[in-house]
């Protein structure tokens, strides 16, 4: 028997993921809202908030997109960015940036702490593209 | 001049876990050389990495070498100690060591790489306030006017799963860093304050000044 692939392991009853088939037009509203957003996250006008906000949310349509492409659904957001090795096979350079951004959204969404800074904003864009460049070759 | 050891330098984790198992020099010479198992090193350098006293450390290498857990290997007129991969128990003592005093060692050579583009680089927190727990993630502040979160994420994965921890690495620029030192950042001032593992660099102006000879 071959070992379960991890993303089955986390679709089991109380895991982090559900089965649900691909759909095609779900698939390409993720895409494209991802992709808009990546786009304008770059314009260096915007507060640098805004463009951590636009930068963010398409790194989650994106991962998103991916996830259901392999046939699943997330629970909760942060696994989008956790399972990007199984998904996309892009490593800890790319997976563990947005997690971090994740976890950086959440103080500033939750509790008004939003520390982001120059560098965030453009590791975080550096790893968004390169999710958005995987699906692209998929 | 020999300067004592006051205990006030602190090089690895003095974990209670590794106290309890080993002696100071002891812990000090297994952590660089099952932290790097891979490499061999000369005399002069583990007595260097080790930061302890060359007698002691000579004789930790001889005893550790007599028992078959180091291979030595004559080079010119240097001896080279390395690890030894074919010891029955090779593969529990680098457990036991990437756990418990190897930590600093680990995450000093997963940075070695990027250390021409870091000017200081610490470990904070619990670790390093030694309260941690086995599901304690290690905290880790660089300061770095070139690298990203990518880079350095990238180059810690390794050591991430070597010591079986999450590695949360804060980053800053140098200027950031003073600004925020300077200014009244909570964040900084309350690591600043804490007790701190030091991989690249050193306290700007540590509390206890080194003895001058009289």
């Amino acid at each position: 028997m071959s070992p379960p692939n991890p993303l089955e392991n986390l679709s089991r009853p109380g895991g982090s993921l559900k089965p649900e088939p691909p759909d095609a037009a779900e698939i390409a509203g993720l895409l494209r809202t991802g992709r808009a957003r990546l786009a304008d996250a770059g314009n260096a006008s915007l507060a640098l908030e805004s463009r951590f906000d636009l930068a963010y949310n398409a790194a989650h349509a994106l991962c998103l997109a991916a996830l259901r492409t392999r046939g699943y659904r997330a629970a909760n957001r942060f696994i989008v960015f956790q399972v990007l090795p199984h998904t996309l096979g892009l490593g800890p350079e790319v997976w563990r940036v947005l997690d971090l951004c994740h976890n950086k959204r959440n103080l500033g969404e939750y509790e008004g702490l939003l520390e982001v800074d120059e560098r965030l904003v453009k590791d975080l864009l550096v790893a968004t593209q390169q999710v958005a460049d995987a699906l692209s070759a998929v | 001049m020999i300067a004592p050891n006051m205990g006030t330098k602190q090089t690895s984790i003095p974990s209670s876990t590794a106290d309890a198992l080993f002696p100071k020099v002891r812990q000090r010479v297994l952590a660089v050389l099952f932290g790097a198992p891979d490499r061999s090193f000369y005399t002069n350098e583990v007595i260097g990495l080790a930061q302890s006293g060359a007698g002691a450390v000579q004789r930790e290498l001889a005893d550790l070498a007599g028992a078959g857990l180091l291979t030595v290997r004559r080079q010119g007129n240097q001896k080279h100690f390395q690890a030894n991969q074919a010891s029955p128990v090779f593969a529990e003592l680098r457990g036991l060591v990437l756990k418990t005093m190897g930590l600093a060692d680990v995450l000093r050579a997963a940075l070695a790489p990027l250390a021409p583009q870091i000017q200081r680089a610490f470990v904070f927190g619990s670790l390093a306030k030694q309260q941690d727990t086995a599901a304690s993630d290690v905290d880790l502040l660089v300061v770095s006017d070139t690298l990203g979160y990518g880079d350095v994420f990238g180059a810690l994965e390794g050591a991430s799963q070597a010591l079986g921890r999450t590695i949360n690495p804060a980053l800053y620029t140098t200027a950031d860093f003073r600004a925020r030192l300077q200014g009244d950042n909570a964040f900084i001032n309350r690591v600043m304050q804490q007790p701190k593992i030091w991989l690249i660099g050193q306290e700007e102006s540590p509390q206890h000044e080194p003895a001058q000879p009289t």
